[in-house]
């Protein structure tokens, strides 16, 4: 498979070459080794796959340079890999997952996630996801692109035998992402039947103010939206989501969505770069509505992978939002926040991978130890599962925002580039500005009590089923992996001025003066140093704990201390997940609209004595059943309007034949 | 403070600390003066000022207890809200505007302390497994993500004139101003920060501090099961908050007394204005909370609807009413 | 008066209309509705009086005394006496929108008064043409009083912002109208709320409620 290099051989082409070549290994070793030690052999070749991503990223990020060109068998010619600092950036995200990931999935081995099929389509996955950001020409693009699409549907399938839904998740998915790759394919086309050719230099040379780059750039954006899980195109993340294993969930949540993102900045900065700025209010306006409907989803779901997805979609939406701000402003010339918001953009990219990551590995090992993926079932993991708590704990902290985290400084430098973007002279900037400050403060409250109540309700008080009371910690590789995933969300966010340098050098704006643990905006006059913030809370937390442990009083063990006025601690008395986002879900009962369902039972006696109250609510995604729904019967309806077409009978498929002759015949003689 | 600039930023230091000092003996005395106003509106004689000093070093020496069931999380929550207060109080510019180069009192970045303490406290809530630790920390939580908006649109509004959503470069700006304090982008903005405030310190009429009914309980829920020191850090952490708040509040409408150099008398006398604004802005408040009852908590999203108005209208004013 | 001061006061009064017309939207009681629509009528008088003293325009003054004692005594006095009588159902219990959603399309709206005041501006940049997006904003609060409350009274306030807003609108660009085309304005505003009022408490009389939801059948 590897071609022929001419030339001294770069890093960069080195590294490429050897992902490739792990691919293959991978492949080659969940086929031929013995079930026993599969997932542990073909975890390993994943890991240093991941690994060998990432090391490719940090120094095409340094600005190492190198082209790979292979040829393939197809009649599109080579298929050419490139590494650029922009792709570099999403290829050290991708392989940096990957590589935790791949160590979850070590110790995960049980089941359907040892099978071969899983085991090989694994390491495809995880190469093609770090192959997309090296492609150099639009097909290699759209192979790589393709090869991910299909291998991560594999993975979505694999425990399709013990549950129905991911059968129907799984055909989501291959929908919504084919829908995907038919857009981007007619986008590419656009662009390379205007410029000449395919190679993103051919392309780059469409002039940005164009129709035809117009009508290229919604057909590219909307596919990049649909794989990103923007809404309405989100239907898929959380099916898709919850089916998966939790180390694919993983991949896909904190990697896969992001060569969306990664997708619409090759767009719009590298090949159309100075697009329209309706381009960046589009971007912006789609980010803002799937930021805020994703974290309302997010607040009222209970299934935890479930409110994963939707939190995804909410992140995704913040990052299109980042990306429109930029895009917007550098069209009307505000370059300093313009730039700014593509470096916050970045940032919440490296910071969502980090967090998602952690929280999806730890959820995936909740699963695995209770048993349970609802929140109202669970309670009390956080003694049970010390490690895993803690890893989500962390998680849950970048994913509301909080410092010192990684999500902390990506939210505060978003921030920032939009309060300095308003210029009054520009009045669709004006009033595009507090709106987007509005919808990036309503999302921060809501992923705060979203996030309070994921760790609040599985983590903390008594079990709520027999499943959690009786969890036990799972294997060593998934800790250490979950582990490692917190530990990024925390070090990204107590020293991100390596980071924010790597940004600034993949969206190709000017660094700021950073130093290793501050984020100096400079082009808009702002600077962070969390971890100044972090002595001074340490501070603060060793003054207050030391006159504390000055009481010296012990405390004294009860079985309930107030409860109430109560005696004993029934599990059932706590609040739930579902009753935790009640008020939230009151509030916002228009937008949401819960299916409640209240059954009284009363009592043979007296129908004034009740015997039995039952509550059920169901928050179902008004996306899919207003507009998919109808859709999909009407293609329902002509499917079966079509049948009658055939019956089977022979002399009706001759009298088609005979007809259809008949036609070419008269069109050719008329 | 940051490692590398220990001992040299020797002002900001002082600045900070004395801020800490200061508010850690005034917030029990806000506390204390507006329980007292209260009493004597309704015609009670009331505990007197110092009071809140009194009950924090009775829960101080008492023994604390610890349910079965619960995690690390009821010991550390009391801790990290009691932290979390502290290094508010330390970045807010109350005192003085210098501040450290490394750590500016950036808006944003107090908010997001401020809402590690407000986390810290709904989790331990949740960590008793009773129905009215949960029931409040819901409605906490609920609260603090509706009022996210208001904050931030209203600090967006006092970032405009100055270009920078530094506090102490606001309040040192409008200390060199005055007339800019009067504008409407000002009152509009801190009109909606007021009632912010008012819901995020759980006053009244957003949460009854003084209600003995379970069910309406919002902030009063989640400590319910804590005792001794636990829950000495608990109402210490929250009334540092509300002293930090209403006297950030009443900076920005009178930054009079706010010093821009360190010196001795310079900060006693900042000391002095403080106490000063913060009697007053206590006072107004406490009279305030007569008057009104609680509304339903059904009805908190509405008034913080018209809050976040109001901090909306304070960032198009600074477009409308002030050109160039 | 010097320029800043003017500036100032223009953009105090202007901030004043616009705080009492989100206000407006915001409370359920009748009674506080009215006395801030008196409150927006002393914050337009008083606005006309600063653009009167700033242009030495005497008209203006005259202007400015009319709108003070029409606007912020004579309708606020006219509009409590229809609701006095109402046997204690002073509040506008059910809009058709409830409150929280008004209140965040008067923020939609207060951008669309701002995007749609773009021409206006091209006037140039002194500070009552800045300000014309706020008359075009209580304009629009107005129509979505009228349109979403219940009540007739609330219909009536809803009808006066309406006009508030038209009245600061042509202050703020034109530096006012005519003083005798203000007074026939003025006269008519007066005239119909007049009438509504008389209306309004025959119909109560009649029917004993001025709920407009009950008012369907009321066609012949």
């Amino acid at each position: 498979m590897t071609g022929p290099v001419i030339g001294p051989v770069t890093g960069v082409e080195l590294g490429i070459l050897g992902q490739l070549g792990l691919v293959l290994v991978g492949v080659v070793v969940a086929v031929t080794v013995p079930p026993a030690v599969r997932s542990r052999a073909s975890g390993s070749v994943s890991v240093l796959l991941g690994a060998a991503g990432a090391a490719t990223g940090a120094a095409a990020l340094a600005g190492r340079e190198g082209v790979v060109e292979l040829p393939t068998s197809l009649p599109l010619g080579h298929v050419a890999l490139q590494a650029t600092p922009l792709g570099g950036f999403f290829m050290l995200v991708a392989g940096g997952v990957g590589l935790v990931a791949a160590l979850y999935g070590i110790g995960a081995g049980h089941g359907p996630s040892t099978s071969r099929t899983f085991c090989a389509a694994f390491p495809v996955f995880l190469g093609a996801l770090q192959m997309v950001p090296a492609a150099g020409d639009a097909v290699s693009f759209l192979v790589a692109w393709e090869v991910m699409a299909v291998a991560s549907t594999v993975l979505v399938l694999a425990e399709h035998a013990a549950r129905a839904e991911v059968r129907s998740a799984a055909s989501w998915y291959a929908a919504m992402t084919h829908l995907s790759f038919v857009l981007l394919l007619l986008g590419f086309a656009v662009l390379a039947g205007t410029g000449g050719g395919t190679d993103w230099a051919s392309l780059s040379r469409v002039d940005p103010g164009s129709p035809s780059a117009s009508v290229a750039f919604v057909l590219l954006a909307a596919g990049f939206a649909t794989k990103a899980g923007v809404v309405p195109v989100h239907v898929w993340l959380p099916r898709a989501h919850p089916a998966a294993p939790s180390q694919v969930s993983a991949v896909m949540s904190a990697a896969m969505v992001k060569m969306g993102v990664y997708g619409v900045l090759l767009v719009t900065l590298r090949l159309l770069p100075g697009g329209p700025s309706w381009w960046g209010t589009a971007l912006l306006g789609a980010g803002a509505v799937s930021a805020v409907y994703g974290i309302l989803q997010a607040s009222v779901a209970t299934d935890l992978k479930r409110l994963l997805a939707y939190s995804t979609t909410e992140n995704i939406g913040l990052m299109f939002l980042a990306a429109g701000t930029g895009l917007m402003l550098r069209a009307h010339q505000v370059t300093p926040a313009a730039d700014a918001a593509i470096v916050a953009c970045l940032l919440l990219v490296a910071s969502h991978a980090a967090f998602k990551a952690a929280l999806f590995l730890a959820t995936g090992s909740v699963v695995h130890a209770s048993g349970e993926r609802d929140l109202d079932r669970m309670g009390g993991l956080g003694a049970r599962l010390p490690v895993t708590g803690l890893a989500f704990g962390v998680g849950a902290l970048g994913a509301a925002a909080l410092p010192v985290t990684a999500g902390f400084v990506a939210e505060w430098a978003l921030l920032q580039a939009v309060i300095h973007g308003a210029r009054p002279e520009d009045r669709l900037v004006a009033v595009i500005m507090p709106i987007a400050v509005t919808v990036v403060a309503l999302t921060a409250g809501l992923a705060l009590l979203t996030f309070v109540k994921a760790y609040g309700i599985a983590f903390l008080a008594r079990p709520r089923s027999d499943g959690a009371a009786a969890a036990v910690e799972s294997s060593g590789s998934m800790q250490t992996a979950m582990i490692s995933a917190a530990v990024a969300v925390v070090a990204l966010g107590v020293a991100p001025g390596a980071l924010t340098r790597a940004a600034s050098s993949a969206a190709g704006v000017e660094p700021g003066s950073a130093t290793l643990t501050g984020v100096d905006l400079s082009g808009v006059g702002a600077s962070l140093e969390p971890l100044a913030l972090l002595v001074a809370g340490a501070l603060a937390l060793a003054v207050v704990g030391a006159v504390s442990a000055a009481g010296r009083r012990q405390r004294r063990p009860v079985e309930l201390s107030w409860g109430c006025g109560g005696v004993r601690a029934d599990p059932r008395m706590q609040y739930t997940a579902t009753s935790y986002a009640e008020p939230l879900a009151r509030v916002f009962d228009d937008a949401l609209r819960p299916e409640r369902d209240v059954v009284i039972t009363h009592a043979a006696e007296s129908r004034y004595l009740v015997e039995r109250v039952q509550f059920r609510q169901q928050v179902v995604d008004l996306m899919e059943t207003r507009l998919y729904h109808p859709g999909l019967r009407l293609v329902d309806r002509a499917g079966t309007a079509g049948r009658r077409l055939q019956n089977g009978s022979i002399h009706r498929y001759l009298g088609y034949s005979f007809l259809a002759l008949v036609a070419v015949l008269l069109v050719v003689t008329l | 403070m940051s490692g590398s600039e220990a001992g040299v930023n020797l002002p900001a230091l002082t600045v900070a600390l004395s801020q800490v000092v200061v508010l850690v003996v005034l917030s029990p005395l806000v506390i204390g003066l507006m329980r007292t106003v209260r009493a004597r509106l309704e015609g009670r004689v009331g505990g007197g000022l110092g009071q809140p000093f009194r009950d924090v070093r009775k829960l101080l020496a008492k023994e604390p207890i610890r349910a079965k069931g619960t995690s690390w999380l009821s010991v550390a929550g009391p801790l990290v809200l009691m932290a979390s207060s502290l290094v508010v109080c330390a970045l807010m510019p109350l005192l003085g505007t210098v501040t450290f180069d490394r750590m500016p009192d950036d808006l944003f970045v107090v908010v997001s302390v401020l809402l590690l303490g407000t986390v810290a406290v709904a989790l331990v809530g949740l960590d008793a497994g009773t129905a009215f630790g949960g029931m409040g920390s819901s409605r906490h939580m609920t609260i603090a993500a509706l009022v996210e908006p208001t904050v931030l649109l209203a600090v967006y509004a006092l970032s405009i004139p100055v270009g920078s959503s530094v506090l102490s470069r606001i309040v040192a700006a409008r200390l060199e101003d005055p007339t800019s304090v009067f504008s409407p982008v000002s009152l509009l903005a801190l009109l909606a920060l007021a009632i912010a405030v008012v819901a995020e310190t759980g006053r009244l009429p957003v949460d009854n501090p003084a209600t003995h009914l379970e069910l309406t309980m919002v902030h009063e829920a989640m400590v319910l099961e804590s005792s001794g020191r636990d829950l000495a850090w608990l109402e210490l952490g929250s009334w540092l908050r509300l002293g930090a708040l209403l006297g950030l509040l009443a900076t920005l409408l009178a930054p009079w007394g706010v010093v821009t150099e360190v010196s001795a008398p310079g900060l006693l006398l900042a000391a002095l204005a403080l106490s000063v604004k913060l009697t007053v802005a206590a006072t107004l408040l406490a009279t305030v909370e007569v008057f009104v009852a609680k509304v339903r908590l059904f009805r908190v999203p509405e008034l913080l609807a018209g809050s976040f108005v109001l901090a909306f209208l304070a960032v198009t004013a600074s477009y409308l009413v002030a050109p160039g | 008066m010097s320029e800043s001061m003017y500036a100032q006061l223009v953009g105090l009064c202007a901030a004043v209309l616009l705080l009492c017309a989100v206000l407006i939207v915001w409370r359920r009681s009748l009674h506080g509705q009215i006395r801030l629509l008196a409150a927006q009528g002393w914050g337009l008088g008083v606005l006309v009086a600063v653009l009167g003293i700033h242009e030495g325009d005497g008209q203006l003054m005259i202007v400015a005394v009319l709108v003070l004692a029409l606007k912020g005594i004579v309708l606020p006095r006219v509009l409590t006496r229809a609701t006095v009588t109402d046997n204690g159902d002073l509040r506008e219990e059910t809009p058709l929108i409830n409150t929280t959603a008004s209140l965040i399309l008067v923020a939609l709206l207060m951008m669309l008064a701002y995007l749609v005041s773009r021409p206006v501006q091209a006037l140039g940049s002194t500070p009552p043409v800045a300000a014309v997006p706020v008359g075009m904003a209580v304009t629009l609060f107005g129509f979505l009083v009228l349109s979403t409350r219940r009540h007739a009274v609330s219909q009536l306030i809803g009808f006066l912002l309406l006009d508030n807003g038209i009245g600061t609108i042509a202050f703020l660009t034109a530096g006012g109208v005519p003083l005798v085309v203000e007074l026939g304005v003025s006269l008519d505003v007066l005239l119909v709320v007049l009438i509504l009022q008389v209306l309004t408490s025959r119909i109560r009389a009649e029917f004993g409620g001025a709920d407009l939801d009950d008012l369907t059948e009321l066609r012949d």
